[in-house]
């Protein structure tokens, strides 16, 4: 088994994509279908953040991922030979 | 019929399905509640693979093995190698 540091960092992931996914389900799956008076309805945004948070969560994520490329590329260049 | 062939016909029969569903094209008159949870499904299928991958990476880290002569083995190897390639005349 891997020990300490590993550990937690694993366990903590699983974690987390186990929040995420439950309160993602209940959100598109659940709520459509639970009176609209209900109080767990105070617990989550109004539905068209459920498409747009993360659309721009992935828009980020690109973002950051292409800034990342381009700072490498910016610092790998080399300068031109002169003869 | 090759697998990418297979794939792309899987995916553009649920695309279908999910356009029709979501824009009413047939006006099925499908009930209200249904289309609700039917028009977010892309976003919801890309959110649940992605929590899938960091549930499996996550479980992964966290039950691999450690491997102490490996590493051992490994760091020699690598000191090896760099005592080389210096004598061969590569500068780190």
């Amino acid at each position: 088994m891997a020990t300490g540091a590993d550990q937690v960092a694993g366990m903590s992931l699983v974690c987390f994509s186990l929040v995420l996914f439950t309160y993602y389900t209940v959100w598109v799956i659940v709520l459509p279908f639970v009176d609209s008076d209900h109080v767990i309805h105070t617990f989550f945004l109004p539905r068209e953040y459920s498409v747009i948070l993360p659309g721009m969560a992935a828009l980020i994520l690109i973002l950051c991922v292409g800034l990342f490329i381009g700072v490498v590329t910016w610092k790998n260049r080399k300068p031109k030979k002169v003869d | 019929m090759t697998k990418l062939l297979e794939w792309l016909l899987g995916v553009s029969v649920v695309v279908t399905a999910w356009g029709l569903l979501t824009f009413d094209l047939l006006d099925l008159k499908v009930p209200q509640v249904y289309r609700e949870v039917v028009w977010p499904m892309p976003v919801y299928l890309l959110v649940v693979f992605g929590c899938y991958s960091i549930a499996t990476v996550g479980y992964r880290v966290a039950t691999f093995n450690d491997c102490e002569e490996a590493a051992q083995e490994l760091q020699a190897q690598i000191k090896e190698a760099k005592l080389d390639l210096k004598k061969k005349g590569l500068k780190f």
